[in-house]
C-alpha cells in the first residue's frame, strides 16, 4: 500500500545526494552565537546552517525556533547537537564559545578561562572539518586567535579572528552620525587590537575620498576644537556602555560576523579589518594577532594591505604587540 | 452569478489601496519600553551595526512621542507564557498593560497599521482594537501567521521539500485550538487528502495528524528548552511588516474581526487568510471549510467571547 508520500513524489536521483556546499558551523548558541547565527540566515550566505554548544537544552530549543521560521528563509537545512560530527565539511566555523566580559570588566581578564574551553573545541572542530576557515570571536579576540592558530594546526590564511571589523563598524557610524551620513559612506580604520588599545589610523579617514584630516590637521589630537579623538573613545568604551545598560552586545556583532562569513563564502576579496599575524609588520617582532586591513575570500585571509602609518601609530602596534605576547607567553596550550 | 473572485474574496477596507509613497518605506525604527537602560542598550547595539543595515534612523525612549508618524507598529509588550501556562491565562495581566500602551501609540501615530503580537494574540487583538478605536482593517493579530509556517515546516520535512512548496493553512485560534484546513492541503497542484482520503483524520496510518499536534506543542517545548521563542516569530512578523509596507496584497493567516463570518454571532479575532496590503487588510478569502471545520471556529470563537465579556475596562 503505497504511502502519500509515495503517491505524491517519484524519487529519480540515482545515487547519494551531493550534500551541503556553503556549511557555516556557529560554535556557542549565547547572544553573540545566536545573533551571528540569525544574521548569516536572513543574508541567505549558506545552505546549511550548524549550531553546537554543551548546553543541550538551550542548543535544541534555539535550532527549533530557527527551523520554525524555515518558511521566511532560503537555509533549507538547520541542525544542531552537542557531537561535532554534526560540523563535519564546514566550510566556516565561527566560534563565539566561551566566557563573556562582566561589567567594568577587561576582555584580557578572560583569557585563561578561554584557552581552556579553546583546548577541547577547536581539535574536535579541526577533526570534522580539516579544511576549513575559523573566524574567532571569542574575546579577547587577538589572544584567541593566536590560540586557535596554535591548537589547530591550520596555515595563518584559514585562522581569522574577528577583530577590529566591529569598532570599525561603530567608528563608521559614529562618524556618519557627526556628519549626517551614511556609515557606508564614511571611511575610517581602526586597526591593531580590539579592545582598550585600538588603533584609529586618523590619516586614513575620509568621505568621497577627500581626506578630514587634510581639511581639519588637528584631528586626533587634544588640540582638536570637533574633539574627534572623543569618537574613537566612544568606541572604545561602546561595548562596555551597551553591556552595562543590556547585560552583553549581540547584535553588531552579529552583523559584523556576517559581513566577514559572506566574504568569505562568496569569494568577494573583500579588504576587511580583521585579526591576523602580524609579526614582521609595522615594527612587530612576536608572533601575536592585530587587525589590519585584509583581503578575504573562499581560501581565507589572502592578502594583508600595508597602510601607511605615523611613527606613533606604529608604535601604538607594537605596543599592542608587547602587551599581548606578555599574556600569551604565560598560557599552558 | 457571483464570480471565483466576488465568492473567493470579501471586501474590508473601503475603497482601493493607498499607493505606497516613498516616505512609506521602513526608514526608521523606533523601539519603545519601560525599562530605560536595556531600551537604550538594545537601541545602541542595533545602531553599531548600521554599517551594515539599510535602515537609517533608529531611536528609542521611554516617550511614545519617539513613535509620532509610524506605519506599523508592532506591540509585543506584556508577559509572557511560563513553562506549562495557557496563552488565555495571560489576558488580563496583558490587558492593563494595553491600556496603558494602546491610546499613547495611537495619539502619536493615528494612521498606523497595529500588528499585535503579545499573548493570547486573539484576545489582546480585540482589547486593542476596542481601545485605539481604529477601524477593524487596522488592527491585526499576528496570529496563525506561525503556526502555518511551522505547520508547512514540519508537513514540508516529511516529504523531503522546501516549506514554501508545502501549502497548508492553520486557522483559528493562535494557540491549542488552532484548526489546520486538511482539505486545503497541497503540493504543486496536489490536493493530498484526494491521495489519502485519511489525511489528517484520527484513522489516518500515516498519522498526519500528529503534525499538526506537534504544532501545537511546539512553542511549549521550545519554551521548556531555552526558555522562550523569539526567531520564529520575529520572522513572522517581518512577513507581514512585508506585505503591508510594500503594498504586496499577499495572503496571510492573521487575527482578523471574524463576527458574522461561518455564523460567528460575537466579536471576536480569529486568524483566516487575508489579503495584506497599504491599507492593512483589505480582503478576507472566504475558505471552503468542513461542516467539523466551521464547528471548532465557533467553538474558539465561544471561548475567546467567554473571555472577552469579563475583561474590565476595555
Amino acid at each position: 500500500m503505497m504511502t502519500t508520500k509515495e503517491k505524491l513524489i517519484t524519487h529519480v536521483l540515482a545515487g547519494e545526494p551531493v550534500g551541503s556546499r556553503s556549511k557555516v558551523t556557529v560554535v556557542g548558541v549565547g547572544m553573540v552565537g545566536m545573533a551571528s547565527a540569525v544574521s548569516v540566515l536572513l543574508k541567505d550566505l549558506c545552505d546549511e546552517l550548524c549550531l553546537i554548544d554543551v548546553m543541550e537544552d538551550k542548543l535544541k530549543g534555539e535550532v527549533m525556533d530557527l527551523q520554525h521560521g524555515s518558511l521566511f528563509c532560503k537555509t533549507h537545512k538547520i541542525v544542531g547537537d552537542k557531537d561535532y560530527s554534526t560540523t563535519a565539511h564546514s566550510k566556516v566555523v565561527v566560534v563565539t564559545a566561551g566566557a563573556r566580559q562582566q561589567e567594568g570588566e577587561s576582555r584580557l581578564n578572560l583569557v585563561q578561562r578561554n584557552v581552556n574551553i579553546f583546548k577541547f573545541i577547536i581539535p574536535q572542530i579541526v577533526k570534522y572539518s580539516p579544511n576549513a576557515i575559523l573566524l574567532v570571536v571569542s574575546n579577547p579576540v587577538d589572544i584567541l586567535t593566536y590560540v586557535a592558530w596554535k591548537l589547530s594546526g591550520f596555515p595563518r590564511h584559514r585562522v581569522i579572528g574577528s577583530g577590529t571589523n566591529l569598532d570599525s563598524g561603530r567608528f563608521r557610524h559614529l562618524m556618519g552620525e557627526k556628519l549626517h551620513l551614511h556609515p557606508s559612506s564614511c571611511h575610517g580604520w581602526i586597526i591593531g587590537e580590539h579592545g582598550d588599545s585600538s588603533v584609529p589610523v586618523w590619516s586614513g579617514v575620509n568621505v568621497a575620498g577627500v581626506s578630514l584630516k587634510g581639511l581639519n590637521p588637528d584631528m586626533g589630537t587634544d588640540a582638536d576644537k570637533e574633539d574627534w579623538k572623543h569618537v574613537h573613545k566612544m568606541v572604545v568604551n561602546g561595548a562596555y556602555e551597551v553591556i552595562k545598560l543590556k547585560g552583553y552586545t549581540s547584535w553588531a556583532i552579529g552583523l559584523s560576523v556576517a559581513d566577514l562569513v559572506e566574504s568569505i563564502l562568496k569569494n568577494l576579496h573583500k579588504v576587511h579589518p580583521v585579526s591576523t599575524l602580524v609579526k614582521g609588520m609595522h615594527g612587530v617582532k612576536e608572533e601575536v594577532f592585530l587587525s589590519v586591513p585584509c583581503v578575504l575570500g573562499n581560501s581565507g585571509l589572502t592578502d594583508i594591505i600595508h597602510m601607511t602609518l605615523k611613527p606613533e601609530e606604529e608604535k601604538q602596534l607594537s605596543n599592542s604587540a608587547e602587551t599581548l605576547w606578555g599574556v600569551q607567553k604565560e598560557l599552558t596550550l | 452569478m457571483s464570480s471565483v473572485m466576488q465568492k473567493l474574496i470579501t471586501p474590508m477596507a473601503s475603497g482601493p489601496a493607498e499607493p505606497p509613497r516613498n516616505k512609506d518605506l521602513a526608514d526608521e525604527l523606533a523601539l519603545v519600553d519601560v525599562m530605560e537602560d536595556k531600551l537604550k542598550g538594545e537601541m545602541m547595539d542595533l545602531q553599531h551595526g548600521s554599517l551594515f543595515l539599510k535602515t537609517s534612523k533608529i531611536v528609542a525612549d521611554k516617550d511614545y512621542a519617539v513613535t509620532a508618524n509610524s506605519r506599523i507598529v508592532v506591540v509585543t509588550a506584556g508577559v509572557r507564557q511560563q513553562e506549562g501556562e495557557s496563552r488565555l491565562n495571560l489576558v488580563q495581566r496583558n490587558v492593563n498593560i494595553f491600556k496603558h500602551i494602546i491610546p499613547q501609540i495611537v495619539k502619536h501615530s493615528p494612521n498606523c497599521t497595529l500588528i499585535v503580537v503579545s499573548n493570547p494574540v486573539d484576545v489582546l487583538t480585540y482589547v486593542t482594537w476596542k481601545l485605539s478605536g481604529l477601524p477593524k482593517h487596522r488592527v491585526i493579530g499576528s496570529g496563525t501567521n506561525l503556526d502555518s509556517a511551522r505547520f508547512r515546516f514540519l508537513m514540508a520535512e516529511r516529504l523531503g521539500i522546501h516549506a514554501t512548496s508545502f501549502n497548508g493553512w492553520v486557522l483559528g485560534e493562535h494557540g491549542d485550538t488552532s484548526v489546520p484546513v486538511w482539505s486545503g492541503v497541497s503540493v504543486a497542484g496536489v490536493n493530498l487528502q484526494k491521495l489519502n482520503p485519511e489525511f489528517g483524520l484520527d484513522g489516518d496510518k500515516e498519522d498526519w495528524k500528529a503534525t499538526h499536534k506537534e504544532v501545537v506543542d511546539s512553542a511549549y517545548e521550545v519554551i521548556k528548552l531555552k526558555g522562550y521563542t523569539n526567531w520564529a516569530i520575529g520572522l513572522s512578523v517581518a512577513d507581514l511588516t512585508e506585505s503591508i509596507i510594500k503594498n504586496m496584497s499577499r495572503i496571510h493567516p492573521v487575527s482578523t474581526m471574524v463576527k458574522d463570518m461561518y455564523g460567528i454571532g460575537e466579536e471576536v479575532f480569529l486568524s483566516l487568510p487575508c489579503v495584506l496590503n497599504s491599507n492593512g487588510v483589505g480582503s478576507v478569502i472566504n475558505m471552503t471549510l468542513t461542516d467539523a471545520e466551521v464547528g471548532q471556529l465557533k467553538k474558539s470563537a465561544d471561548t475567546l467571547w467567554g473571555i472577552q465579556k469579563d475583561l474590565k475596562d476595555v
